[in-house]
């Protein structure tokens, strides 16, 4: 479908959109960090009215103390991605041939329209809190893993590169990295649901088990099979190593959580834990996503292989193949 | 064609799951408000008992921890103790303990919703008092002493939750909570370490031990009831009192560490509970 659509309209790399996509996923993680301390700190409801805050859309210095500033630093920061992703949706729209390429950039608009209508619900509906924050998380972190894709569809290396080599193996790359994606936005979902005690923490640690086996062989899927291809190799080290920082921190969240339960409100290291165990999180579906759209693009499914071990070639591979 | 028929199919069983869900709180309510209307007014006949006693505490209560306020310089400005006061003992007794009355005779009787308002103040970023009793429609005003901005947030489980901030020398904030709840906690979320609880009665036979842990509970008619007495870090303990004609008895509790129910982390949270 992908190499159909760039074989008709000829995709030709625009630094400018694959620049601002490679700055709003930066904005969009720090608004997550910026969302994680919100929870953290228990300053969800700190901010009551929106979409104003106090009646403002620039509140006065003197209101911004306490847990103040975790909400409006949120808020202020969602508007700047809102804001970003509007002129990058636009951009793609009026100067990327890809139509499919089109459609994600509307999807990507709507999902940042839908996340700040949710996170408006959140504030005006304080009694629905795990109802609707969990959603909330699970958008926010879908929204990063579609601005990575985006990220990784104006690339250079997407553009200009074409299928190399065939994904033989069973389980394939492509399947199993693909299934890695979903464990860890699943994952992501049940931690989410912990944090707004909408489940307890067992449904997460197994969670944490399954991810862990299946980031883990994934990654060493492609390695083994196609370590000499860096743009599968990078992705699978990284997911890796992030899997393990994304374990000590999850244990290290979970004991400073249940050793500040006494405490008169959330403070340091809690704090801290477990909004880098949330980014640490981001990051590892991000690293999963960039792997398994690279393994879509770059390698064949062995269906494709011709019956005498020849690769059928489309007139887009023939322009070459640049990885 | 079948995604079709799986969406309208989901469509239908989610409809019914909702639909059943909100009908079953519809018919308890109106069930609930039956009871309520069947009641006969109290009507006081000069019999009326008093229970009273002391919360003592067994041990040595848990130390004070010290709060962070730099968050806010403005909380410090308004001079308040920076130590946690949720544990209150003196001299072996126990202070904010919520003591109520239930059971027994006074539950087929309605009471008057008194005149007065209940005053939950906020100053030096703390709630004043810490723990309260009202009446069921009794007016709860909040009122912001404090150079600073705050949100009043009670979190019940079977009233209306609301979250509405204060600024500094706003007008007092009015609300009412309309179902009898034990205990509603409030709380501030841009100050987390403010808390209260608010215990919502039907009747009027409740009281907070003071520093000295006593408490009494004046007007009960005479009859069989099961005092209750409550702790934020202690929990609940019940006793059984039969008190006769004009009778005063005595009803003390100790409570000790660690007697409090205390959930596991790992315990399954419910993930809503509908007012």
């Amino acid at each position: 479908m992908r190499d159909r659509d760039d074989v008709q309209s000829g995709p030709t790399r625009n630094r400018g959109i694959h620049g601002l996509a490679i700055h709003l996923s930066g904005l969009t993680l720090i608004l997550l960090v910026a969302g994680a301390l919100v929870t953290s700190n228990d300053a969800g409801d700190s901010v009551p009215d929106w979409p104003l805050s106090f009646g403002r859309w620039l509140i006065h210095s003197d209101n911004f103390v306490a847990n103040v500033r975790y909400e409006y630093s949120h808020r202020f920061l969602a508007g700047i991605v809102g804001v970003t992703t509007f002129l990058l949706a636009v951009w793609i729209w009026l100067r990327d041939g890809r139509p499919w390429m089109r459609r994600l950039a509307l999807v990507m608009f709507a999902g940042v329209v839908a996340q700040a209508l949710i996170g408006g619900v959140r504030v005006l509906l304080p009694a629905y809190k795990p109802l609707i924050a969990v959603p909330h998380a699970l958008i926010a972190q879908s929204f990063f893993g579609l601005v990575v894709s985006v990220v990784v569809f104006t690339s250079r290396n997407w553009i200009a590169a074409r299928a190399i080599k065939s994904d033989a193996g069973s389980p394939s790359l492509r399947g199993l990295s693909t299934i890695s994606v979903g464990a860890v936005l699943i994952q992501l979902v049940l931690g989410a649901a912990f944090r707004h005690q909408a489940f307890g923490i067992v449904p997460h640690i197994v969670g944490a088990v399954a991810v862990t086996v299946v980031v883990v062989w994934t990654s060493s899927i492609a390695i083994r099979r196609h370590g000499d291809i860096a743009s599968l190799r990078r992705p699978a080290v990284v997911g890796i190593g992030l899997v393990f920082i994304q374990l000590c921190l999850g244990v290290g969240a979970y004991l400073a959580r249940v050793a500040s339960q006494g405490d008169p409100q959330p403070l340091e290291p809690m704090i801290s834990l477990t909004a880098a165990h949330l980014v640490v999180g981001a990051l590892t579906l991000a690293t999963m996503l960039v792997l398994t759209l690279r393994a879509g693009r770059l390698l064949l499914p062995v269906a494709k292989t011709a019956e005498d071990g020849t690769r059928k070639v489309s007139p887009s591979e023939a322009q070459g193949v640049t990885v | 064609m079948c995604r079709k028929t799986i969406s309208v199919w989901m469509a239908l069983i989610l409809s019914a799951f909702l639909f059943a869900a909100c009908n079953g709180g519809k018919d308890k309510d109106k069930k609930k408000a039956a009871d309520e209307a069947a009641r006969t007014p109290y009507k006081e006949t000069g019999d009326e008992a008093t229970v009273k006693g002391i919360v003592k505490f067994d041990g040595t209560p848990p130390a004070s921890k010290r709060i962070d306020m730099s968050q806010d310089s403005n909380c410090a400005k308004a001079g308040g103790s920076s130590m946690t006061d949720d544990v209150q003992v003196a001299d072996g007794k126990l202070a904010n303990v919520f003591v109520y009355v239930k059971g027994g005779k006074i539950d087929g009787y309605s009471y008057p919703t008194p005149s007065s308002p209940v005053t939950l103040d906020q100053q030096g970023c703390r709630y004043h008092p810490r723990v309260m009793g009202i009446q069921v429609n009794q007016a709860f005003r909040v009122t912001n002493s404090d150079p600073t901005t705050h949100n009043v947030h009670p979190t019940p489980k079977v009233n209306r939750e609301w979250n509405q901030s204060q600024t500094q020398g706003q007008a007092a904030i009015e609300e009412k909570f309309l179902r009898q709840e034990t205990l509603v906690p409030v709380k501030c979320n841009q100050h987390p370490w403010m808390k209260a609880h608010v215990g919502v009665l039907a009747h009027p036979y409740f009281a907070v031990t003071a520093q000295d842990g006593s408490y009494t509970i004046k007007g009960v008619p005479p009859g069989t009831y099961t005092v209750v007495a409550w702790h934020e870090t202690f929990g609940e303990q019940t006793m059984s009192v039969t008190v006769g004609a004009k009778e005063s008895k005595t009803q003390d509790f100790t409570f000790k560490v660690g007697t409090a129910y205390a959930p596991s982390s790992l315990e399954i949270q419910p993930a809503l509970v509908l007012p």
